[in-house]
């Protein structure tokens, strides 16, 4: 299919005029050696597909590290009308809440010269990471679940994993209201009783990493961050448990589809009114599977925490290990937006975008709320992650959201090909980057030059005035699935 | 037990399946000489995929049985119960035998797939990439005009 025709709105945004079945226009977030890259692959063709959905509001959004997805791109946004608009799992993504934890520690990279590779081990200990990872803390009964289900990161720092301090510190408090542990299959169930505490596999990580520039040092300051202080960023969601929930609903959602007569270009599009039995029943165990992803990152940074202790054999004090942020980045969910000087009730599926809510909204954190708040992006493996801030001016375009990584530019099979004959690890190491995996084909199929340069994608949001970046953290170590 | 067990982990991919391309994902498309074959030459693919197959032996024997309205709905049936069956009991297959019934005209197949494997041994085995699904995207199940059967199937990793 021929790439559809953009029309240039300023220097980093272009519009994908409504055509054919098209509610609204699209609109693509990208600089021109982005968008030239888009031109070779079907995303462009997918953003259109989106705004064939009903009740969609304003735009069918593409962040700049879009890319092609299932029914809708990765590094998508839309936001649907809760009166007469949709909620699709496949907007959502299969990975629900998988999302992106920040660190702060109160070490800084000085004090860990020739540690690192100790320390990577023990967090490759005592992280269960890797394909179907399991058991890092006993079999979960179907009661316990259930109260994971409900109540999120909250769950898990009842239980002695955390302090009340993160759960503030945490998207919607660590945990979804309306989720409904009824609307979760025996599947589902028995997929999430083990894997409370693991990596998983593929594209996430832990890593650790020191704040390598800071650009706004306000913001910085109001986050916990300065230059040379070492940070942890953990990146995973939801395991199984989430698979099963979207695996389930589409099922539910091909149904809804055709009962509602909806019209779909795309049969991974299948949605229901937000409104009906169906879009209930999803956004209720969807708000299931987010809260297990929150107990699941909250859980992981209690693990890294005892084994950074253990490896370092200092104090809790002298670690100071703190709840910078945690952000979702695959989710839907329902928001008050201002649309044209109106109040709005909007469910935003944000999939592969991250939230990005600007200074004042009540679900930022009172001690970031002059600020906005923090957003977190990360990036490859050998490369840099960052920290920039919401805005009023992504509540104004982007109903608060922006991107969520570098976004691959090179498939897995391509990444193997070019990684054939090399150690990853060991360039990774001649740059100073200490690398652990389970598996040496997750190293090749992730190697940075796999994704697109997360200076660009982050850039060109910073530009727009979406997400302006407060500072730049390099790693130091990673440990991949 | 059916007959013994031939071994798939010194098969080759040649002419079984290959991978597309597929800027994030796992895109394969394979092939079958009938309905039956395509379908084990699927699963073949997805265990491949999942683990190094040499050093699994074929000691566990376990049926899966899924209904489909179409070929495609059975195919993406059969493959979701297999990735179900690893994630919770660690099952790899290294030989199957598929029976595909039409119980009601083709709208209703039942697909009865006989696999031989073990269960995964993270100390013994090596495993290779977290499939998180198989997705509806791009699923198709056709005949070609020479008779063989093609699909895709666009796995979530």
């Amino acid at each position: 299919m021929e790439p559809p025709a953009l029309r240039q709105l300023s220097e980093w945004l272009w519009e994908l005029p409504a055509t054919g079945g098209m509610r609204v226009p699209g609109r693509v977030y990208a600089d021109h050696q982005l968008l030239k890259a888009l031109q070779d692959d079907q995303s462009l063709v997918q953003v259109g597909n989106v705004a064939h959905l009903p009740g969609i509001l304003c735009y069918s959004l593409a962040m700049p590290d879009i890319h092609f997805g299932y029914g809708f791109p990765i590094g998508g946004v839309a936001a649907f009308c809760v009166d007469d608009g949709v909620v699709s799992p496949g907007g959502v993504g299969y990975d629900i809440n998988c999302g992106c934890r920040l660190l702060a520690t109160g070490l800084e990279s000085t004090d860990l010269q020739g540690k690192v590779p100790r320390l990577i081990d023990q967090v490759f200990r005592d992280v269960p990471s890797g394909v179907g990872s399991s058991g890092a803390i006993a079999k979960l009964s179907r009661k316990e679940l259930e109260d994971v289900l409900v109540k999120g990161a909250a769950w898990a720092v009842e239980h002695g994993y955390g302090s009340r301090d993160d759960l503030e510190h945490t998207e919607d408090g660590g945990a979804l209201s309306g989720a409904d542990p009824s609307a979760v299959s025996e599947r589902a169930y028995v997929r999430g009783q083990d894997q409370v505490g693991t990596l998983g596999s593929g594209n996430h990580f832990l890593e650790i990493q020191v704040v390598d520039e800071v650009f706004d040092p306000e913001a910085a300051s109001a986050y916990g961050l300065y230059q040379g202080q070492v940070t942890i960023m953990v990146h995973c969601g939801s395991r199984g448990l989430g698979y099963q929930v979207c695996e389930d609903y589409l099922g539910v959602m091909a149904a809804a589809s055709a009962r509602y007569h909806m019209d779909l270009p795309d049969r991974q599009l299948a949605c229901a009114p937000v409104a009906s039995p169906e879009g209930r029943a999803y956004l209720a165990a969807m708000a299931c599977a987010a809260n297990y992803a929150w107990a699941n990152r909250q859980m992981i940074m209690h693990l890294t925490e005892r084994a950074l202790l253990h490896a370092l054999r200092i104090s809790p004090k002298e670690l100071n290990l703190r709840l910078v942020y945690d952000v979702a980045h695959n989710i839907a969910k329902l928001e008050d937006h201002t649309i044209g000087g109106e109040q709005v009730k909007a469910c935003v599926h944000r999939k592969g975008a991250t939230r990005a809510f600007g200074p004042g909204r009540a679900e930022v954190p009172p001690d970031y709320r002059a600020v906005g708040q923090p957003v977190l992006i990360p990036g490859d493996m050998g490369t840099a992650s960052f920290v920039c801030k919401g805005t009023e001016e992504a509540m104004r375009q982007t109903f608060g959201s922006t991107c969520h990584g570098a976004g691959r530019v090179m498939s897995r099979s391509q990444a193997l090909k070019r990684a054939k004959g090399r150690a990853i690890d060991r360039e990774l190491a001649d740059s100073g980057i200490f690398v652990r995996s389970q598996s040496n084909k997750t190293l090749g199929e992730e190697m940075p030059e796999a994704y697109k340069d997360v200076e660009r994608v982050v850039a060109v949001m910073d530009r727009a005035g979406i997400s302006p970046r407060v500072a730049r953290l390099r790693p130091l170590g990673v440990v991949k699935g | 037990m059916g007959q013994a067990p031939s071994n798939w982990a010194a098969r080759d991919r040649e002419g079984v399946y290959a991978e597309l391309d597929h800027p994030a994902d796992l895109f394969l498309e394979i092939w079958g000489s009938d309905l039956p074959t395509l379908f084990e030459n699927a699963c073949f693919a997805l265990y491949d995929q999942v683990a190094v197959l040499a050093g699994f032996e074929a000691g566990r024997e376990l049926t899966i049985a899924v209904r489909g309205a179409s070929p495609q709905d059975a195919l993406r049936a059969l493959l979701a119960e297999a990735l179900y069956r690893f994630e919770t009991e660690g099952f790899v297959a290294i030989d199957a035998e598929v029976n595909v019934d039409a119980c009601d005209g083709p709208e209703d197949l039942r697909v009865t797939a006989r696999l031989w494997g073990e269960d995964a041994d993270r100390r013994r085995h090596a495993l290779l990439t977290e499939v998180k699904a198989v997705t509806y995207h791009q699923l198709a199940v056709v005949r070609t005009p020479g008779g063989d059967w093609r699909a895709t199937v666009l796995f979530d990793v």
